[in-house]
């Protein structure tokens, strides 16, 4: 499957969803083929995946206009586009669902920004509108990679558990993806 | 300045300073304790090299009300009035930028006003269980890494306000790191005396950031304390205090560790060995890149430092400043070639530096760290 990943934050980044995402990317580049659309300047780069910058330091105006346009290009021969939540993105990636009629999938993995859109009035609109959009918005999130403390025993148990949760999640979202195309 | 006379110098400022400041201070209602450790010994070689320091007291004292302990902080000097309006600026941004507000604590500040020609600067000294060095082990691995963790959560690109942010603590990319590190070879090479520095080290440095620019760029844009070591903060009851605000600034996430590690490497060498690990077993291979090319750089800052003093010292403080620019130019040819310092040369060096210490000195670094 082609699968673009849109994302408002990626690494080096290292705020929700930005690990996320390139995680992801990760582990389904081997058996798809996998563009990021990400704002920011000098991506950690994924082999085998492709990631598109959008510089996040262009006035909001401008750069939610070529955000839009390299989505638009990205998602023309894709099969699936898979959005993180968040206003710069949830904008673009609804019109360019409108117009391409590809099917979206939105992920809530940023909470704090799924937060402020119940607060704020534009924000929630912007949400509502991109959510409305897709086929299916899923907040599903594989566990946090435990961290290896060196002077610790190596927390093998943990790394399972880990390992389980995203591949728990991969196939889950695979499946979304195959019922959507 | 010949060294006898800049010390001379500076014992003349501090004595007029005293005279002047402290009438000053009575009059808002603090006093000066007896015994000034932050006045003495080394202080007068003290001055930062990549930011604008002026000159200034910092002095311990207490609030006659109540007397509660103080950090008492005095300038005269146009360029230190600036460095501690620039502090104070740094400090309400600081709070304003909600994720150091959880980690970071300020000292409370008791007063900040100008008086007779002086800027004075006064916060609540902070009293703490036991300094960083005295903690355990383990203590000090997770305080270093949520003081990092909390620094790393502020890319000036997040904000809104990104021009405020950046323009209030200022900022260094590639091509900056890279001009003041060729700034710091220039001038050691000018200064420092042939035989003290192995042939081509500093050029291999150099040619190490080149190679590393596209790394040291990617990781930029990050809020980092450029001097983060136990003698800038205070921890109390699990709280981080930060007394140095002025030496925040974006620039690449590792500097600060940078700072910090190289720090350790002579203070608490586990340590260092436990972070440079952390990192590696859990980031990209990039980020202990990144690191590696940050700790060259401050490693040219601090031989720079050093070289820098040896005209401004005599006697024993000159020969143990000689050794520590011998020793960091072994650190940093350690840190090119991915080797460890030999434990007995650490043990060496301290010696060394213990038996060359003046007694003021000795005093001023009583609970430093």
């Amino acid at each position: 499957m082609k699968i673009v990943l849109a994302t408002p934050l990626y690494p080096p980044e290292i705020a929700e969803p930005a690990p996320y995402v390139k995680e992801l990317a990760k582990r389904l580049s081997g058996r798809h083929a996998v563009t990021i659309v990400a704002y920011t300047r000098l991506p950690e780069k994924v082999s085998g995946v492709s990631i598109i910058v959008v510089d996040k330091h262009k006035p909001l105006f401008i750069r939610l206009v070529v955000y839009f346009f390299t989505l638009l290009r990205a998602a023309w021969h894709a099969d699936i586009v898979y959005a993180m939540n968040g206003a710069s993105v949830e904008l673009p990636a609804a019109l360019v669902a409108l117009v391409t009629r590809r099917p979206f999938v939105f992920h809530i993995g940023d909470s704090a920004a799924h937060e402020r859109a119940k607060q704020k009035q534009l924000l929630r609109f912007i949400e509502r509108f991109a959510f409305a959009r897709t086929k299916e918005v899923t907040a599903d999130s594989p566990l946090v990679r435990p961290e290896i403390i060196p002077f610790e025993p190596f927390p093998a148990e943990g790394m399972a558990v880990y390992e389980r949760s995203w591949n728990t999640h991969v196939n889950a979202l695979e499946a979304t993806f195959t019922h959507d195309t | 300045m010949t060294p006898s006379t800049a010390q001379q110098a500076w014992e003349a400022y501090r004595e007029h300073e005293f005279a002047v400041v402290t009438p000053v201070l009575d009059m808002l209602g603090f006093e000066l304790d007896a015994i000034q450790p932050h006045t003495r010994g080394e202080r007068y070689l003290m001055q930062a090299i990549t930011t604008a320091g002026g000159k200034k007291m910092i002095l311990l004292g207490r609030r006659k009300t109540d007397g509660m302990r103080v950090v008492i902080k005095t300038t005269s000097d146009p360029h230190g009035m600036r460095e501690l309006e620039h502090e104070r600026e740094c400090r309400r941004v600081l709070e304003e930028i909600n994720f150091a507000y959880q980690v970071f604590r300020s000292p409370t500040e008791i007063l900040f006003t100008r008086s007779n020609g002086y800027l004075v600067s006064i916060q609540a000294f902070i009293e703490q269980e036991s300094t960083f060095l005295a903690r355990p082990f383990e203590e000090q691995f997770r305080l270093a890494l949520k003081a990092f963790k909390a620094q790393e959560s502020a890319h000036a690109t997040t904000y809104g306000h990104e021009q405020l942010v950046t323009k209030t603590f200022g900022t260094m990319d590639a091509a900056t790191y890279s001009a003041a590190f060729n700034g710091f070879k220039r001038n050691i090479s000018h200064e420092l005396q042939s035989g003290i520095l192995p042939d081509g080290l500093l050029d291999e440095a150099s040619k190490r950031l080149e190679k590393g620019q596209e790394i040291i760029e990617q990781y930029g844009g990050f809020l980092t304390h450029t001097d983060f070591v136990p003698h800038n903060t205070r921890i109390r009851n699990g709280e981080i205090y930060l007394l140095d605000h002025s030496s925040l600034r974006f620039g690449n996430k590792y500097e600060g560790w940078a700072r910090f590690i190289n720090f350790m490497t002579l203070y608490n060498p586990s340590l260092a060995e436990a972070l440079i690990a952390y990192v590696r077993l859990n980031r990209t291979p990039e980020e202990s890149l990144a690191l590696t090319l940050m700790r060259i750089y401050r490693l040219g800052e601090i031989i720079w430092y050093y070289t820098d003093t040896l005209k401004k010292s005599s006697g024993d403080l000159h020969t143990l400043n000689e050794e520590r620019v011998r020793f960091w130019i072994r650190v940093l040819a350690a840190v090119l070639h991915h080797e460890k310092i030999p434990p007995e040369m650490l043990d060496e060096y301290r010696r060394k530096r213990d038996s060359l210490r003046s007694e003021d000195e000795k005093l001023r670094q009583r609970d430093l760290h």
